[in-house]
């Protein structure tokens, strides 16, 4: 039944309100949505705007909110969607559908919620309690890809298995063109330059002021102006206190080395030698004091859990082992699901070690001592490689071919961004996850645009990025009234780990930049163009992660928040990180 | 109590575009899934469906915005908003938020306008979409420096938090060089709220009047008041057109303290136990009423009170308009409102 509404004063884009859909293109459905709702953060489609007000009509009358509501029954705010999970609200039609199905339906057995994983999120491993334990030594291996390439066998790693994934599919793109990428940056627009400023001192900005005067004037390549500049930084830098002189002193040496170029090393962060060697002692202390990775780690295995529902054999491969901490938390919560556990393979990928150290194989034997504990069928494959796009689908692929299929989920966490040094890498390594079929290909990746051509631009949004995330780091070790003891080194190794990413954005260029971070609308465009489709993280994992937060980030400004599906973490209202979930876009 | 037997939903419909329709009714649908009988709040869900965007130092049709943490120790964090006009390229690259931060006051007079967004005190923040959007409008049509407060919400955090936010703005803008303008330097300041920030608006400017801070004006969008007693527009309009009497009494038992009722001057400053004004030097108010608010009469009362207390109120009546009506631009009620926010600015700052 058509509805008459008065004439709007503006009319809004798109087409009349047809009671037909459009066929499903990407273009049209880009072109198609309603101008004035989207301005407001909704996607609707304007020929789809007459069903939304229908819908939403329904969903008021169920809900007992129709224009009496007032002497209706008193209404149970709690009583109609107690157990809903709610997706990408942005979506407003596929969100009241969500509704007006549980609504409409009597709900199902639930799934069991997942529940969160228990707080300890480094494993405890006891060597002296496992030495009457024994594993089985096979459920170990590793393979190097340069050996293996003779095994070329074709033929996707994962077959699917059923089960109940409550996830809403996102809106394809374009289909799946693999050409040769550029070395640029993709081609969409980024969200503008995001500032956040927590130290409005005067002497704050002025340092600021200050470094980002010296980056123009090296982009200019008027070397003389910047050398005054970074005499002047130094000066500012060391009147100024806080989170503001540790981020101006990595910029300046940053800046130092791009200006005297040929230079000795003039600090920690821009010898290599020294630095490298310390890398993974520096990421696990960043991990430790500060929550982004743990936000990332937990996010991304409640969407693996969830798409593992129902699944019997499950393999998760790891773009970047390193200590394996994100494993034993999900291990532990597949432990607890009910009707048992998997069994569950993990294939950790590693860069080849510099001493031919097994590291791979220690992560893997700690991840298997800890699985046997809790008794889930482990078995764990080592991947070394130099390159994630040395990987080809058949290190994959499950070797025992009878049986029930491997459900596999990829996941990256902060793997991707480097494949931008070298053209065609990342192309490669869409083109294996897209080969490999997995039910899910887990990303996350640090929320900024760090890749931009023009150096200025990088500069700054470098500059912003890292004043808040260091700001985050002093913020929440300390209580407000209390400064922060400058010496703890837990704080001080999370910096160094910063200050090399800094180091790498503003110093390095061509391959040897490779902190070439991107943010979410970039990596979206290119997993489109690849032939993936988002899958969505809803408000239990949402809600489930602020929980975690409020329990052991204990710095009062970190924020969660949902933007098209994927969740991010930031510092007050600065995403500093974000968690997304994508599969093959159905053919 | 409900209003006249002859409920029929179509009315609403009839009396708003259908984006505006849709709009607050979505509003109202996830607003309804939050509030728990027991007083308690889905915080989780509420920020989860709450559309937000990021402040953007870049200009966007001539206004750039960032974000500052005025106050660490409540982690108060406002959104200020400037007019970028003709940015240079060449010097395009140095976000002119930096100049201001540290620079000096102007000699040209400019109006700044401190917004407390609405959510009835529960709901949204400094940088929900709809309310960005909002205080973009007011930089552009006023050529104003808008600075939105990111205030502390019910039921967490209960009266008078949003007040003391407010005031903790409104003395640190009083300290900021580069917010001051014009021959003599002075903040040329504006208080405005819609709902829940109208009220807001108002409790601060008292405070400011009491203080003997000088305030250019008030700018009220269907400011949010009640009270014990029903009102003839409360019992006609319950339910009616998107709100009802029943949301509105849960949010004012979630803000005021757990005792009060509403008679409490938070809620009800020209009832029974408010406190007169007009000794007091008030600012000059422009009150904006939608006829099919269900406390349109309340606000209009507020505004005949101003008036009666001796100090200069316009009131803007809007008979046909609902709440919300200053989040789209798609009716006669946004522009025509708009352009009389224009000319108060223009005319006291």
């Amino acid at each position: 039944m058509k509805r008459e509404y008065p004439d709007s004063v503006t009319a809004s884009s798109g087409e009349a309100a047809a009671k037909g859909k459009l066929p499903a293109s990407a273009q049209s459905q880009e072109e198609d949505v309603d101008e004035l709702l989207a301005a407001l953060g909704y996607k609707v489609r304007s020929s789809d705007m007459a069903d939304v007000a229908q819908k939403l009509e329904q969903l008021e009358m169920a809900m007992g909110m129709g224009a009496s509501a007032s002497t209706a029954q008193v209404t149970d705010d709690m009583g109609f969607f107690p157990e809903t999970v709610h997706y990408n609200p942005s979506d407003l039609s596929t969100w009241l559908d969500s509704m007006l199905t549980e609504l409409n339906t009597p709900p199902p057995p639930l799934p069991t919620p997942s529940r969160p994983p228990p707080p300890s999120s480094a494993p405890s491993f006891d060597p002296a309690e496992s030495s009457t334990v024994t594993f089985d030594p096979n459920s170990i291996s590793q393979t190097d890809p340069s050996r293996e390439r003779k095994r070329m066998r074709t033929g996707s790693g994962s077959g699917s298995c059923s089960s109940s994934s409550s996830s809403s599919l996102g809106r394809g793109g374009a289909a799946t063109t693999i050409g040769s990428e550029p070395v640029n940056p993709a081609p969409v627009t980024a969200p503008g330059l995001q500032v956040v400023v927590v130290d409005p001192q005067e002497a704050g900005v002025r340092l600021v002021h200050a470094l980002m005067a010296c980056a123009e004037a090296v982009q200019q390549d008027n070397l003389k102006a910047a050398d005054v500049l970074i005499k002047q930084i130094s000066v500012l830098a060391s009147s100024q206190g806080g989170a503001m002189r540790k981020v101006a002193t990595y910029f300046s040496e940053a800046l130092a080395r791009r200006i005297y170029r040929l230079g000795p090393p003039v600090g920690p962060i821009s010898d290599p030698s020294t630095f490298d060697s310390f890398a993974d002692l520096l990421h696990m202390h960043f991990y430790e004091t500060c929550p982004y990775l743990k936000f990332a780690h937990f996010t991304a295995n409640q969407a693996i859990l969830e798409a593992f529902a129902g699944c019997k054999r499950v393999h998760v491969v790891d773009f970047g082992i390193k200590q394996g901490m994100q494993w034993p938390a999900l291990i532990q919560a597949l432990a607890l699901r009910p009707g048992g556990p998997p069994s569950f393979r993990l294939t950790g990928v590693g860069p080849p070690q510099p001493d031919n150290s097994d590291a791979l194989q220690q992560v893997g034997l700690k991840l298997a001592q800890f699985a046997h504990t809790i008794r889930v069928d482990f078995k764990y494959h080592g991947l070394v490689a130099n390159s994630l796009a040395d990987i080809e689908p058949y290190m994959l692929e499950d070797e025992s071919r009878d049986g029930e299929p491997e459900a596999v989920v990829i996941n990256s966490v902060c793997e991707l961004h480097s494949l931008l040094a070298q053209p065609g890498e990342l192309d490669r390594v869409l083109d294996t996850v897209q080969k490999v079929k997995p039910k899910l290909f887990t990303v996350v990746e640090q929320e900024a645009n760090h890749n931009s051509g023009l150096f200025l631009d990088r500069f700054t949004e470098a500059l912003h990025y890292y004043s808040t995330m260091f700001d985050s780091l002093e913020g929440s070790n300390s209580s407000p009234t209390e400064p922060q003891d400058p010496g703890q080194p837990d704080q001080v190794m999370s910096e160094l780990y910063l200050g090399r990413q800094i180091f790498n954005i503003v110093a390095c260029e061509g391959s040897d930049r490779t902190e070439r971070h991107e943010n979410l609308v970039q990596w979206r465009g290119r997993f489109n163009l690849a032939g993936f489709e988002p899958v969505h993280l809803g408000s239990n994992a949402f809600k489930q992660a602020s929980t975690l937060l409020a329990l052991f980030a204990g710095g009062d400004g970190y924020r969660i928040e949902e933007k098209d599906g994927c969740l991010t973490l930031g510092w007050h209202t600065r995403s500093l990180i974000a968690t997304s979930a994508w599969r093959v876009m159905a053919a | 109590m409900a209003g006249s037997n002859e409920v029929n939903a179509n009315e609403c419909k009839m009396a708003v575009p259908l984006h505006t329709w849709v709009l607050i009714s979505n509003f109202k649908v996830a607003y309804n899934m939050l509030r728990r009988p027991d007083g308690t709040f889905d915080r989780s869900l509420a920020e989860f469906l709450d559309r937000k965007i990021p402040a953007n130092a870049s200009p966007v049709n001539g206004v750039a915005s960032f974000d500052l943490i005025i106050d660490r120790t409540t982690n108060l964090l406002v959104r200020i908003y400037r007019p970028v006009p003709n940015p240079n390229p060449e010097t395009a690259s140095i976000p002119s938020f930096l100049e201001d931060l540290s620079g000096p006051a102007s000699p040209d007079p400019f109006p700044v306008i401190i917004f407390f967004h609405g959510g009835s005190f529960a709901h949204s923040s400094s940088n929900t979409t709809i309310y960005d959007a909002l205080c973009r409008r007011f930089v552009s049509l006023c050529g104003a420096v808008v600075i939105s407060v990111n205030y502390r919400r019910a039921p967490e955090h209960r009266h008078p938090c949003a007040y003391d936010d407010g005031w903790t703005t409104l003395k640190w803008a009083l300290t900021q060089s580069w917010l001051h303008s014009g021959d003599t330097p002075r903040l040329r300041v504006f208080l405005s709220g819609d709902s829940s920030g109208g009220n807001i608006a108002h409790h601060v400017a008292v405070r400011a009047a009491e203080s003997g801070i000088d305030i250019a004006g008030n700018i009220l969008l269907n400011a949010m008041f009640g009270g014990i007693a029903r009102t003839e527009s409360e019992r006609r309009l319950d339910g009616k057109y998107f709100v009802t009497l029943q949301d509105r009494d849960w949010y004012w038992k979630a803000y005021l303290p757990e005792e009060a009722d509403r008679d409490h001057p938070a809620c009800n400053p020209f009832g029974p136990n408010g406190t007169p004004l007009d000794s007091l030097s008030f600012t000059k108010s422009l009150v904006i009423v939608s006829g099919l608010d269900l406390t349109s009469d309340r606000q209009v009362a507020y505004a005949d009170w101003l008036k009666k207390s001796g100090h200069e109120v316009k009131l803007v009546y809007r008979e046909q308009a609902t709440v919300g009506f200053y989040l789209l631009p798609n009716t006669n009620h946004y522009y025509e409102v708009m352009e009389e926010i224009k000319s108060f600015v223009s005319s006291n700052c």
